[in-house]
Parts: structure tokens; sequence; C-alpha cells
């Protein structure tokens, strides 16, 4: 289970720039900035996915959340004005009480999280019967052997993994009635949205209908 | 056989790397990528580079001219002669613009342009970096970031043209991803990999361009690749008659170059995975063999195979440039929603039902369509018919179902468009007198 060489090197460097990005996402003053430091920190989570083997959730999570989501925000962000929060003002965040308030919420929840983390990993071993060293190298025999069977890649260096292969065949074997409900959802907020943001008067000019000429 | 030592480069500096000391793991994992992302990152900038010129040479053949003559024969230093100006020019900061940012866009729009080329099989064995089991995702994950540099560039310049040109690209290459990503679900439902080394060698293995099978999905590739490029007649994020130049207006010197040269290599990526999806790659008829008897030369003339059809697909885009004018905003989000995605859906479905008939015909009435769908779909000379034919069908059912959606559209009718800005149709001898319902329209 532990980290051993580059992997942790990588573990270490990612783990800490998402971490460094994650804390300037909330200390920045400026709207677009933050919206910057959040995409770092999304990328280095995706280089995260990949040291775990997820590579179909970093490409996707790039996809989605980079190239989709943050460009939308990105677009929001400048088209509304943001100028009041970077003109200053330092003292509206910065009341005793607030202070109290999240260094309370802070206390808490680092508790939460140490002890869920405890509690995965020790799931973790008992699940996989790791308890001794022996088990663990048979444990990492075993993966190594499956990692052996895949097919190599087109350099012939390494193996193609076969995650893509899994999430889809998973996603519409066991998981394909909230893939559909998931979707009618989304329609859902596509109509919805569309409704909202169209004027009667869009309605008439811009459908894509002739207007209808009595004259 | 001596002449053909020359074509095992490989071999060569993995003795030389030998020598030098370093283990053969090193070699493999570290000293060869770097090798090969050395001479991706040169050859596409030299690409780059000769794509300029390409560009004004065929434009001004196109158009009764010569081009770029004086800078050497044919004026064939020409690139080299620009990269020199352009390396010299002063780098102009515009007042209150945002500093970091208007200086790292540039650098974000070429990083998203290049390391898309990691994954892009140019060739069998030593031609290709790495070869991963997302890598078509990857590609089309890593270029959606281009967009992020050109809202953050139109953002940070701190000036109107350039904030209208980068809104304008967020909106247009968000809306053309979606086509082009559901264009190419299509090819995979036949090679049934992501990797595009797979795709490749599914192709070869079947012996078909997935071109024959989805002709409708390439061309929304196709159409939605120049889109996504900003490229004419697309070019709306930088169109001089309305933004001055766009996102860029601000951009001078060396900055304004590496815009321009990550647009170029997002060309060439657009080509290279319209290449390797849809026309085969490195594959040519006859690889096998010449793969078994001499690997370096097949290696080499592979690559040779790729980049001419990669050449002629950027001729395409040249060709587009300087055929067809500028859509109109309207018209290009248009094409994008109503005629681009609705397009690559039906090909989705048309596609699945095609792969589905073609695998129940099989073994109906003496009937042999499929060969093996172990690594991709397999198929007998049979099943290559009625896939293509399916495939040709597809054309005209995608044609007839885009004319229904859109009877009633205005987009690409001129004729309804005049009659729709005057909001009046008098009758013949006439004057024309709004009517009520448009003047109803127009008061509110």
């Amino acid at each position: 289970m532990t980290l051993t060489g580059w992997e942790a090197a990588f573990f270490w460097v990612f783990a800490i720039a998402a971490l460094v990005a994650a804390l300037l996402t909330i200390l920045a003053r400026n709207a677009v900035h933050s919206a910057l430091f959040l995409i770092s920190t999304l990328v280095a989570v995706a280089a995260l996915f990949v040291l775990l083997g997820a590579e179909f959730i970093a490409g996707v999570q790039i996809l989605v959340y980079v190239g989709g989501v943050m460009v939308l925000f990105l677009f929001v962000i400048m088209l509304v004005n943001v100028g009041a929060e970077e003109r200053g003002n330092e003292m509206l965040f910065n009341r005793p009480a607030q202070v109290a308030t999240s260094a309370v919420f802070l206390v808490l929840l680092s508790l939460g999280f140490i002890y869920a983390i405890r509690q995965g990993y020790e799931g973790l071993l008992a699940r996989d019967n790791l308890i001794t060293q022996e088990q663990r190298a048979e444990a990492a025999n075993r993966r190594h052997a499956r990692q052996q069977d895949l097919r190599p890649t087109a350099t012939g260096t390494s193996r193609l993994s076969q995650d893509t292969q899994l999430v889809g065949a998973s996603l519409y074997r066991f998981a394909a009635l909230p893939f559909e409900i998931a979707s009618v959802l989304l329609l859902v907020a596509i109509i919805g949205s569309v409704m909202l943001a169209r004027t009667s008067k869009q309605e008439a000019a811009t459908d894509d209908l002739e207007l209808k000429d009595e004259g | 056989m001596d002449m053909l030592a020359l074509f095992a480069p490989p071999e060569l500096i993995n003795g030389l790397l030998l020598k030098l000391r370093l283990g053969q793991e090193t070699i493999n994992y570290v000293v060869w990528p770097f090798i090969q992302i050395g001479a991706v990152v040169t050859g596409v900038a030299v690409w780059a580079a000769y794509a300029t010129y390409l560009e004004r040479k065929i434009s001004a053949f196109m158009q009764a001219r010569l081009g770029p003559m004086r800078v050497g024969p044919w004026g064939l230093l020409q690139p080299i002669a620009d990269a020199i100006k352009l390396l010299t020019k002063e780098d102009l900061k515009p007042d209150r613009a945002d500093t970091y940012i208007f200086f790292f866009a540039p650098f974000i729009s070429v990083v998203a342009a290049f390391v898309v080329f990691v994954v892009i099989p140019f060739a069998p064995d030593w031609g290709v970096i790495t070869d991963i089991n997302i890598g078509l995702l990857f590609v089309l994950s890593v270029s959606s970031v281009g967009v992020l540099a050109l809202i953050l560039a139109g953002w940070s310049s701190n000036s109107k043209y350039a904030l209208l040109g980068g809104l304008r690209s967020s909106a247009q290459m968000v809306s053309y991803e979606v086509a082009m990503g559901m264009a190419l679900i299509g090819a995979l439902m036949f090679a049934r990999t992501l990797s595009l080394s797979g795709i490749v060698s599914a192709q070869g293995l079947d012996s078909i361009w997935y071109i024959f099978y989805q002709p409708l999905g390439f061309i929304i590739f196709l159409i939605s690749g120049i889109a996504e490029n900003n490229r004419a007649p697309f070019d709306l994020p930088e169109a001089e008659s309305e933004l001055v130049a766009g996102f860029h207006t601000e951009y001078s010197g060396m900055r304004w170059s590496l815009f321009f040269m990550a647009e170029y290599a997002a060309m060439i990526v657009v080509s290279a995975i319209a290449t390797s999806v849809f026309l085969g790659g490195w594959y040519f008829p006859g690889a096998w063999r010449l793969g078994i008897n001499y690997p370096h030369l097949f290696v080499a003339v592979s690559l040779l195979v790729f980049l001419t059809k990669m050449a002629a697909l950027l001729y395409v885009y040249f060709w587009l440039r300087w055929t067809f004018p500028r859509y109109r905003y309207d018209q290009l989000m248009d094409l994008g929603w109503k005629w681009m995605i609705p397009a690559a859906l039906l090909n989705i479905t048309l596609t699945a039902i095609a792969v589905f008939t073609v695998q129940a015909l099989d073994g109906w009435r003496g009937m042999n369509t499929v060969e093996s769908i172990a690594r991709g779909v397999n198929l007998t000379g049979t099943g290559k018919l009625i896939m293509i034919a399916f495939g040709a069908l597809g054309v005209f059912v995608a044609a007839g179902m885009l004319s229904y959606i859109n009877h009633g559209a205005r987009d690409f009718n001129l004729k309804k468009q005049r009659v729709g800005i005057r909001l009046v149709s008098p009758p013949k001898g006439q004057t024309a007198v709004a009517s009520a319902a448009t003047a109803a329209v127009a008061a509110e």
C-alpha cells in the first residue's frame, strides 16, 4: 500500500500542488485568478487519478471540468461585474465571530477527515486480507500477474490498461437505470434553462419559424 | 543491406546510449521518450512554420499571384525570416492588463496544442511516443483546454475587441467540441478501443479505412474540426472586419507567434486524428508483408504514408479558407447545434443499427459476414459491402433528416432571411406595410 520510487515522488508533487492551488483558489482576490487556481487543482487531481490507474476518470475530469465547466465559469465571471470584491474592503470577512466559526469548523472537519481515513485504510487492509507482510507481497504478485495478462502497447514497453472497458461494461451492465435517470435529469435541466432564458420577444423574433404575414 | 541500416535509427541510438553506461530501463522509459518528444516538437514547429508558407503560396496560386518569392529560392526561407522578425519585435503589454494571465495565456495555448502529439500514432513501433488506453479521450480533453487560453488572452488584454473575440471563441469551441466528440463514436464502435494505435491497427487488420464505413462521421468531424480550430470559414473569434484581430489583438512579437504556432499545431492535430481514425493512419496495402521483412523500413514508409495523408487534409484546410466567405455568428451557432449535433447523434444510432444488423446476418441463410470481433470488428467481403452500403445510406438519411428539422429555418436561406429582416413581404404592385403581427413584435 505504501508508495515507493517515482510513484511516491509524483504523488507528493501532485498532492501538494493540488492543496496549494486549492488554498490559493480561496485566497485569490480576483475571481478569474480563483478560477485559474481551481483549474490547476483539477488538473493535479486528474494526475493523481492517473497514478491510481484510473486513466479514464482522469481524462473525463479534464474534458468535463477543465474543458467544459471551468470554461463556462470563466465565461460567467467575465460577463458579470465582480469588481466590488477586488477593490479591497479587507475587513469584510475578518470579524472575530467569523474567524472563530471557521476555526471551529476547520477542527471538526479535520477530526472527521482523520477518522474517515483511518477507518478506510483499516477496512481496505481487512478486505484484502493484507494483515501480514507475506499476504501483502502475494497481493502485489497477483496485481503484477494481472498486469502481465494485458495487451502490450504499440511501443512495446508497457501494457495497455483495461479500465475504459471496465467502466463501460459496469456502467451498462450494473448501472444502466441510474445512468438513464441521470440523462433524463440533464434533459430536464437543459429544457428548463432554455425556458428560463427565453423571453417572449425572442420567441417571436429569433424563432426559426417564419413570422406569419397576414397583409 | 547497408542502405537499409540507415532505416534502423533505434538500434543505432540505443547502442550509443548503452555505451554511455545508461541502463536499458532508463533508455526505454526516460531517454527514448525525450528523443521522440524533441523530434516531434521540432518537427511540428517546423511544419507549422512551413504551413504558413504553404498557405501563402496556395492562396497566391488560387488568386493567380506568385506569393512570397524574395527570400531564398521561391521564397522558401520566408518562414525563417518571419520567425526572426517576430523574435526581435518588442513584446508589448497593454496598460492595465492583467500581467500574469496576459503573459501566461500563450503558453497554455501552445502546451495544449503540443501535448496531444504524445499519443498520435505517426507510425508503428518507434513511430509513436506512447500508447495509452484513453488515447482519443486524452486528445479531446487536452485540446479542449486550449479554449481556456483564448478566453484568458481575450479577458486579460483589457480591450473590448479581445474580450469579444475571447467570448466568441469559447462559445464556438464549446459547442463544436460536442459534435466533434460524437462524430468519433461511430468509428470507435468498429475499433472497440480508445487507443489511437489500436484504432489504426484495427483498420489494418480489417484492411479498410473507416471513412468507407463512416462517411457521415468523417464529414461531421472535418467540419467541427475546422470550427474547433477557429479557421475560416469559422474564424469568428478573429474576424478582421469586426474585431480587428479578435482575442490576440493586443499581443505582439513572440507571444503573438506562440498563438499562431498553436493554431497551426491544432490544425495538424485535427488532421492527424482524422487520418488515424478515418483514413487508416499509417496503414497501407501490403504493410504487413513489408513489416515482417524490413521492420525499420516499414516504420519509415508508414511514417511517410501518414504524413502524406495528413498533408492532404491540411490542404483541404487551406482550400476551404480561400473558397468560402466567413459565416455570420448566428449561422455558425445554428450550424453547430442544429446541423452538426443532430447529424452526429443520427450517425451513432445508424452505426449501432448497422453493427447489430451485420452481426445478426452472420450465419443467416449461409451468409458469412463477421470474421472476428476480438480486436476490432473484422468483417468479410460481404460484411464490408453491407457496412459500406449502410454508411452511404447514412449520408442520405442525415441529409433528409437535417432538411426536415431545418425546414423553416432562416439560417442559410437567403430569400427567407430577406423577408425576415424586412419583416414584410409586400404583395406585387403595392407599397410595403408592416403587418399587424410583425408590428406587434417590433413594438414589444
